[in-house]
């Protein structure tokens, strides 16, 4: 029984860092930084919408082109995961071929920065 | 040694090399200085010949691996006499739609460069798909190469009839992409492996003990089957092909019925021959069938089209139901009859194309038929080398589509198919009456008002060389019939 | 206690990949919900292929079916930017207004 609950304490020493973090930052915003609310900063963001209203209006194509890019890029980076925890075992020959389709990923990156589909006007 | 595990790279350096380049060349013509219509005009087309040329260095490449069987990247990718001819076909298909592709995308305001990298980015995928030789290089091939060409489709972005033919052909591909990989997860799971190698000793060892095949296996070739009669335009599943062929800019057409065909038959042969050939007997009637049915519809519902385009998209449908005739052998034989067969396909669907791209007026693409009206009048060259297509695309002696037929039907006579041949030969005469219309239109018809001239350069180059190709064919088709019966035998080494 | 074997996993495969099949042919209001049929298609191939490759106790379904993840993102952005454009052109996604060339 000991054993079986030691295996959980790197968990419960992460939730008391995680806590203890957050408590800092949220105190310190609170205490340190100057507070001037009005209206604007107040009311509850959501991407640049309204936050209630509703949801079945139209909005503007360049979320969706946003969208379209972030999917890519999200999606790709699943191979990371698995790559991660076998690095060891897969020695430099691993290593090299996903920092080739890294290379590539950074191509297809750089393509569309030039092209300014990430510029917002 | 750091590198003790490095995949032997030798069999894939002609696709290495086409990745290298196309990376190098989205990055050249993303960072010229763009914006004014006349330097973008100019990057493209620099990047266009350089796509050319390196789709004309390729073969040279795919040439040095000819001769042996190299596997690679621990046998998920293969290289055979039989992919090296194949590579050489989608490449010289590529290579000529690009080149005629040039003046069209300059006229109509298409001239980013974008287009020929897309171009050899599908050609990249097409090159994947013949030589894959598991489920999941076979999947990412197929991938690569529709993709890029659901994008090249729908390429006039101005157009809604562009746009509406890539989004056809996206979401018809799309569902049979997902077919595929259903079939493929019903073999993985029923076979154990998605290694075509394995799969085809699994498969032989499961046909001859006492159960036979599982249900799960026929059910996943089944699935297979109808989404490669998907990517190759055969019934039942053509109906995107007559929407999209119209719609999609004409280089983008001329591309479509040529290079993917081929590399999609291609592919259709490796898989039906190699796992899956000793289950001939659980498929051989579904290629009948939908080979006959594709004969059938193509040369039926070509009669009434008015626009060449949508004709040249029935006509691609009849022949690949014609090569399929080949496949339904399933014997060495059959597949060296689809390759010569696809070979001449290609020199007399790139020339028909060249035509279809020279028919312009006023610096504007037109596409119905009636437009060649009084053609022998007005441009009595054009109008002999459509006439050798035509004759050819109906196969009259002595140009090469008769030699390609001839093929076909002696294999399927030799494989005592005899209904099937009958069926094809029937099909054929209906067909070429549609082709011998367009030359009655030609010669017998007064012109309205005659197309543009003179016709630019390059189409007439490749006109020419096509019509070449087409009439001299029948004085030398031994060296073709050679490699083709090297390249077929290599699908039956074991 | 039923046990979940692998063809409960199979059926439920096969339900999700019949209903994308049924939602795309019988779809007749909006191209995004064909899009939304195509991914649950490619889920239930991606179910099948875990399914089996534990069953199996062999990776390389896994391995497959991360392959099918990213390539379903790539193909839903290409979709997504077609059906942009088509929308630019034509005013509608509607299934019923695809319908320029007929024949």
């Amino acid at each position: 029984m000991q054993a079986f609950l030691a295996e959980y304490l790197p968990i419960l020493i992460f939730i008391g860092i995680a806590t203890i973090f957050s408590g800092i930052a949220v105190g310190a915003s609170l205490f340190i930084a100057p507070q001037r609310p009005d209206v604007e900063k107040t009311s509850a963001y959501e991407c640049g919408f309204e936050a209630f209203g509703d949801a079945r209006h139209k909005f503007d194509v360049r979320f969706y082109l946003v969208a379209i890019l972030f999917i890519i890029f999200d999606l790709e980076v699943a191979f990371l995961f698995p790559w991660a925890i076998s690095l060891g075992n897969i020695g430099a020959f691993g290593f090299w071929s996903m920092m080739i389709f890294l290379g590539i990923l950074t191509i297809g990156f750089v393509y569309e920065w030039r092209k300014g589909a990430l510029e917002w006007e | 040694m750091p590198f003790e595990n490095l995949p032997d790279l030798v069999p894939v350096l002609p696709e290495i090399f086409l990745a290298l380049v196309i990376m190098s060349l989205l990055m050249f013509g993303v960072f010229q200085r763009g914006g004014r219509a006349e330097t973008d005009v100019n990057t493209f087309r620099v990047i266009s010949w350089m796509a050319v040329v390196t789709l004309i260095v390729t073969p040279l490449l795919v040439l040095s691996l000819a001769g042996s069987t190299l596997i690679g990247f621990g046998g998920l990718f293969i290289s055979d006499p039989f992919s090296v001819f194949c590579k050489i076909l989608v490449l010289i298909g590529s290579a000529g739609s690009l080149v005629m592709a040039r003046n069209f995308l300059e006229e109509h305001d298409m001239a980013r460069f974008e287009y020929p990298v897309l171009v050899v980015f599908a050609t990249l995928g097409m090159l994947m798909m013949i030589s894959a030789n598991d489920l999941i290089s076979l999947y990412m091939g197929l991938e690569m190469q529709s993709l890029s060409l659901y994008v090249i489709a729908a390429f006039r972005r101005d157009d809604t009839r562009s746009t509406e033919a890539g989004l056809k052909y996206f979401v018809l591909g799309a569902v049979a992409s997902g077919m595929f990989l259903y079939g493929a997860s019903l073999i993985y799971g029923f076979a154990g492996t998605t290694n075509f190698t394995i799969l085809e000793q699994v498969l032989q060892r499961d046909t001859q003990d006492e159960y036979g095949q599982s249900l799960g296996i026929i059910f996943g070739i089944v699935f297979i089957l109808s989404a490669l009669a998907f990517k190759v335009s055969a019934v039942p599943f053509h109906m995107w092909t007559p929407d999209v062929y119209e719609g999609a800019p004409t280089p983008v057409t001329a591309l479509f019925a040529i290079a993917p065909k081929i590399a999609a038959l291609a592919l259709f042969m490796r898989v039906m021959v190699g796992p899956f050939g000793d289950l001939i007997s659980e498929w051989r009637q579904i290629i009948i069938f939908i080979s006959v049915g594709s004969m059938l519809l193509g040369a039926l519902a070509a009669i009434n089209q008015r626009n060449i385009k949508r004709m040249m998209a029935y006509s691609s449908i009849s022949h690949v139901g014609f090569a399929l005739m080949g496949l339904a052998v399933g014997h060495d034989s059959g597949i060296r009859a689809i390759l010569v067969y696809l070979t001449i396909y290609l020199f007399m669907n790139i020339g028909t194309f060249a035509c279809i791209l020279a028919m312009r007026r006023g610096g504007v693409m037109v596409e119905a038929i009636d437009e060649l009206a009084g053609l022998g009048k007005t441009h009595p060259l054009m109008a002999a080398a459509m006439t050798v297509f035509m004759f050819s695309m109906a196969g009259i002696p002595p140009l090469a589509g008769f030699f390609g037929k001839l093929y076909i039907f002696l294999s399927v006579i030799q494989a005592e198919l005899y209904l099937l041949a009958v069926i094809g030969v029937l099909t054929s005469v209906v067909g070429s009456f549609y082709y011998l219309r367009v030359i009655r239109l030609m010669y017998f018809e007064d012109p309205d008002e005659p197309l543009d001239r003179p016709v630019s350069r390059e189409i007439s180059l490749i006109a020419t060389l096509a019509g070449l190709v087409t009439v001299l064919f029948f004085l030398y088709p031994d060296f073709l019939v050679l490699s083709a019966a090297t390249a077929s035998s290599a699908l039956f080494l074991n | 206690m039923l046990e979940i074997t692998i063809s409960h996993y199979l059926t439920v495969a096969a339900i999700l990949f019949t209903l994308g099949i049924v939602g795309i042919f019988l779809n007749r209001k909006n191209v995004i919900i064909i899009l939304m049929s195509v991914e649950l298609m490619l889920l239930a191939v991606n179910l099948n292929l875990v399914a089996f490759s534990s069953h199996l106790n062999d990776l390389v379904g896994q391995v497959f079916a991360m392959f099918i993840l990213t390539v379903a993102a790539a193909e839903a952005a290409v979709g997504l930017a077609i059906l942009v454009v088509f929308f630019r052109n034509r005013g509608s996604i509607a299934v019923e207004d695809v319908n320029m060339m007929k024949g």
